[in-house]
């Protein structure tokens, strides 16, 4: 854990330049401070994706500033630009397994890349995270024999394993699966005790109406920026 | 005259425009090439997702392409070597025959035909990955995990089949000479032993030649693998796999092609 107690995501007056893509050139400003867990509710999947593209620094900015852990992604080099993401732990919706790799592979990757942990603690972690989210163990089999709830489960200890500084959560549990959201919220609450701050992206709020109180931002993500919504605690 | 003024410009957008997209590639595969050999002189870039990425492709290049070359080799050797032999003592020209099999074989043959092998073998598999990768969004979640794809997949590939097409090159000349002589001595054309045969198309080599064959297998390993993932990793969403193989198989050829010409010329 970095010891950084600023703002872990900050952006004043950033405009993307995304036109074409789903993320309309709004201005977008938001702060979030480590343990802060923001709740972001938007329909679209795309746009959700870019926006937690653009907390990453991988979307450009035509004007304002963004900054994750007080650094500005716009004047990092790339090299820092790559160290950084990868304090970020992300649930993607999309395009986040490589086939090419076993899911034990795909899980461990970014801490085998960033870290110089030893391997066998990564996987010993990794294995414990799992039972916690409910698999039977570290899975080594290839991300596409795995079932959706699997996956699904094997995303989440991807994004909490290292204990990231900021976790982009796209739509990461859904009602149906009691359990899995019991040990995400445990997962969590322990992160964000440690500091880690949240922003948890959901189609519908009905997913997250256990944990709102807990939250320090309840925001709708629309075409026209960020907006805060009705009975934000 | 404004007509011709604009007539004018046309052509030099269109020429201006032409030769951009003609050399980008290409620029692209010098601009690649020095960003692999920049990020592998520094120690930081062999982490250990990289360091596993290379030890992988380093055995599916040279394991996966063991056999191949072996097969091709023999064949070569018993098409070529054999034959040489055969004829040039025929003809009464038996002297030339070490010269002619270092010149043909080893400098000429031997790159272009490793080449191909490690092309189709390696090369084309390295750009169905890649391009599957770019093409389904994963490269963007790798590059979201801060993992750079360069790092992660271009360079330890290219290291790792500049490596493989030397140490294949190398073991294809050794074993097409070899199965050329065990074919002449079985026919009794050649009596000398193995290793007088196999010592005289050594020292029929120019100086020269034990720095262009050399060059000729690492760079044809080196730029190969380079074009191939590159190919891969500029795929748009107009492509598939389809628009990507042949396109690449193109490529490498033509850069096969280019290095065996270029040093043959430059260092001949």
């Amino acid at each position: 854990m970095s010891h950084y107690w600023g703002a872990t995501v900050e952006m004043a007056q950033a405009r993307p330049i995304s036109d074409d893509m789903g993320l309309l050139s709004v201005s977008y400003n938001f702060r979030l401070m480590p343990g802060d867990c923001a709740l972001i509710r938007s329909r679209d999947v795309q746009r959700t994706a870019l926006f937690a593209d653009l907390c990453s620094g991988m979307i450009p900015l035509r004007s304002g500033t963004l900054r994750c852990m007080g650094l500005e992604w716009s004047k990092l080099n790339e090299r820092r630009s790559w160290a950084l993401r990868g304090r970020i732990g992300r649930v993607a919706q999309s395009g986040s397994w490589i086939d090419l790799f076993d899911t034990h592979m795909n899980i461990l990757m970014p801490q085998l890349h960033h870290t110089r942990s030893p391997t066998d603690e990564l996987i010993a972690r990794a294995t414990q995270l799992s039972a916690n989210f409910g698999l039977p163990g570290l899975p080594v089999l290839p991300p596409s024999r795995l079932g959706a709830l699997d996956l699904r489960r094997a995303a989440l200890v991807r994004a909490f394993l290292g204990e990231p500084d900021l976790l982009l959560l796209e739509e990461p549990v859904g009602t149906d699966n009691p359990d899995l959201m019991s040990a995400f919220l445990a997962a969590l609450t322990r992160a964000r005790d440690a500091g880690t701050a949240v922003i948890w992206f959901a189609r519908d709020e009905v997913v997250w109406q256990p944990y709102r109180d807990q939250a320090t931002h309840c925001l709708r993500l629309l075409d026209e920026g960020l907006f805060p919504m009705r009975g934000t605690p | 005259m404004s007509a011709i003024a604009a007539g004018g410009r046309d052509f030099l957008r269109w020429l201006g425009g032409a030769t951009r997209r003609q050399l980008r590639f290409t620029l692209m595969l010098v601009g690649a090439g020095w960003g692999v050999l920049k990020e592998a002189a520094r120690p930081n870039s062999w982490r250990r997702t990289v360091r596993l990425e290379f030890r992988e492709a380093l055995r599916q290049a040279t394991g996966g392409g063991l056999i191949s070359t072996l097969f091709v080799a023999a064949l070569t050797g018993f098409g070529i070597v054999a034959q040489a032999v055969y004829w040039l003592n025929i003809v009464g020209m038996a002297q030339t025959t070490d010269s002619l099999l270092a010149t043909v074989l080893v400098r000429e043959i031997a790159p272009v035909l490793v080449g191909v092998i490690l092309l189709g073998r390696t090369g084309m598999l390295g750009l169905t990955q890649t391009g599957m990768l770019t093409l389904g969004g994963q490269m963007r979640a790798l590059q979201s995990e801060g993992i750079d794809p360069f790092l992660m997949f271009v360079m330890p590939r290219t290291l790792a089949m500049t490596v493989s097409s030397f140490s294949l090159g190398i073991l294809f000349s050794a074993v097409s000479l070899s199965v050329g002589y065990i074919v002449c001595w079985v026919e009794s054309i050649e009596t000398m032993p193995i290793w007088t045969f196999l010592y005289d198309v050594v020292c029929a080599m120019d100086p020269i030649d034990y720095l262009g064959i050399p060059l000729k297998f690492l760079f044809s390993g080196f730029f190969v693998s380079l074009s191939c993932c590159l190919t891969g990793m500029d795929a748009t969403q107009d492509d598939s796999v389809a628009t990507l193989l042949p396109r690449g198989f193109a490529r490498g050829i033509l850069v096969l092609m280019i290095i065996n010409v270029a040093l043959t010329v430059g260092v001949a």
